[in-house]
């Protein structure tokens, strides 16, 4: 359930960014939208508490989602977000992801991530793709916006887990972005 | 967590990497939305309408109501640029005027035979029912004379009334002191026209024009009127106007009303005719041989 919830605010979240990110006032960001999804991804994988596989579910339904919203291929945002959400998980048992600097350094590494794993998974599925400039160019932007956006999004994420929270504990803990 | 749990876990986790792997392989191939993808659409098109109609509003209401701090500047800025750009094209619009005007004036000078001289028209004095009484040109004394005739790409214009200094003046043939020989060449019929001097028209007359009581030779609205090229003024063929209206037919001769073809109020350049042109050579027509060299005749 929470996890179903977390997939459903996040495919509003990025209906809303993807609406509102052409406001941006910066011109030359305008067209590198944030990865919410992969933000969404890495939560899941970060908040894994014992189980992967409810967290890679919601990553894959999110990636179906947004494939079928964005017009692209049908598999290739839930392969990503996949793909995220396993590095997530990787992440998750070495390092603890806390503090405002920190948030804003790893939702740019996810936001890197994600476009490399999307470039990655477009070269194998020979998917067409610009130059490798463009590309490099397109990575770093993204990368960028994910970085702006991203506290903001795990923060309401955690609101959200705060929802399903049991105790106060439980709660608090959610709030502060530590795994119960 | 035990040991078959968590196999069973990494194993769902598996499936759910190599899933959409296999779904992406087999989208590249087919291409075609399933029906559940169909369906899915259904559901969330909708939902995705409303948000971004909602934020395009949003965004609108900001960037037209609110956001307005460089407008000001903006706005200046264009008007300056608008004034510029105003300037910039009535030169450029007088500019292709003047090249208009001037490659006419070439085509005509192209097509007269006479000896001309180019005019530009720097003046041109009106009646008070903003209808032009005669033309002022940049050709003087040292140029062009008195009675010279004065011809424009659409026809005769008039002649040349006076002449002082660098400049003179053309009566136009609207003028009731002009007078010119022309011939309608549908009848063959001659006449004089001349200037009806009215203050709101150019319109023009032509008196005792011979009919001769041959019914082909009746003068109709819309017949063409044309110099005959008699008085050695103006060159023959000169479309000068059609036949607006027959004022009066008693059988003999007939008196009609000429529409010319010139609006001396459009009249940029004019062309003087210097010289009339030469005769027609009456042997044009006839062959002729060679006369033989040195009494010989070649083979």
């Amino acid at each position: 359930m929470r996890t179903a919830s977390l997939v459903l605010v996040a495919y509003l979240l990025c209906t809303v960014v993807t609406a509102m990110w052409r406001l941006w006032p910066v011109d030359a960001m305008r067209d590198a939208l944030p990865h919410v999804g992969a933000l969404t991804a890495t939560y899941l994988g970060l908040n894994a508490r014992t189980r992967i596989a409810p967290a890679l579910a919601g990553s894959v339904a999110l990636g179906y989602l947004l494939d079928l919203v964005g017009g692209g291929p049908v598999g290739f945002g839930a392969l990503t977000l996949a793909l995220a959400g396993l590095v997530a998980v990787g992440v998750q048992r070495r390092i603890l992801v806390r503090g405002l600097t920190m948030t804003i350094a790893f939702c740019g590494f996810v936001g890197l991530v994600a476009a490399v794993l999307g470039v990655l998974v477009r070269v194998a599925y020979d998917v067409p793709r610009a130059s490798f400039g463009t590309e490099v160019i397109f990575v770093l932007k993204a990368s960028l916006s994910t970085a702006i956006i991203g506290p903001l999004v795990w923060r309401l994420f955690r609101r959200v887990d705060a929802a399903f929270a049991r105790t106060h504990r439980e709660r608090d803990a959610a709030l502060e972005g530590l795994v119960p | 967590m035990t040991l078959r749990r968590r196999l069973l876990d990494w194993i769902l986790a598996a499936i759910l990497i190599i899933a959409p792997a296999l779904v992406l392989r087999a989208n590249l191939r087919n291409g075609e939305p399933g029906s559940l993808d169909e369906a899915i659409l259904r559901v969330t098109s909708p939902l995705q309408a409303a948000v971004t109609w909602i934020v395009e509003g949003i965004g609108g209401t900001w960037g037209r109501y609110v956001a307005l701090v460089d407008v000001e500047a903006e706005n200046r800025e264009l008007r300056a640029d608008n004034d510029r750009l105003r300037v910039q094209l009535a030169d450029t619009a007088r500019r292709a005027f003047d090249v208009e005007a001037l490659e006419d004036l070439a085509q005509l000078r192209r097509q007269t035979r006479a000896d001309t001289l180019g005019a530009r028209v720097i003046a041109a004095p009106m009646s008070p029912q903003f209808r032009v009484l005669r033309l002022r040109i940049d050709r003087g004394e040292r140029e062009v004379q008195v009675g010279m005739p004065v011809i424009s790409f659409q026809g005769p214009v008039g002649r040349i009334q006076n002449v002082w200094g660098e400049y003179a003046d053309v009566m136009l043939v609207s003028d009731p002191q002009s007078s010119i020989e022309v011939l309608i060449p549908r009848t063959g019929g001659r006449g004089i026209l001349t200037g009806l001097g009215r203050g709101d028209s150019y319109a023009c007359k032509i008196e005792w024009l011979e009919r001769a009581n041959r019914p082909e030779a009746k003068i109709e609205p819309g017949d063409a009127v044309v110099t005959s090229g008699l008085g050695a003024t103006f060159p023959p063929g000169l479309a000068i106007g059609k036949v607006r209206q027959v004022l009066r037919d008693d059988g003999m001769f007939q008196h009609v009303e000429v529409e010319p073809s010139v609006n001396p109020g459009q009249v940029r350049v004019v062309e003087v005719l210097l010289a009339p042109p030469p005769p027609p050579d009456p042997e044009s027509s006839v062959r002729r041989k060679n006369e033989p060299a040195f009494g010989g005749r070649p083979l």
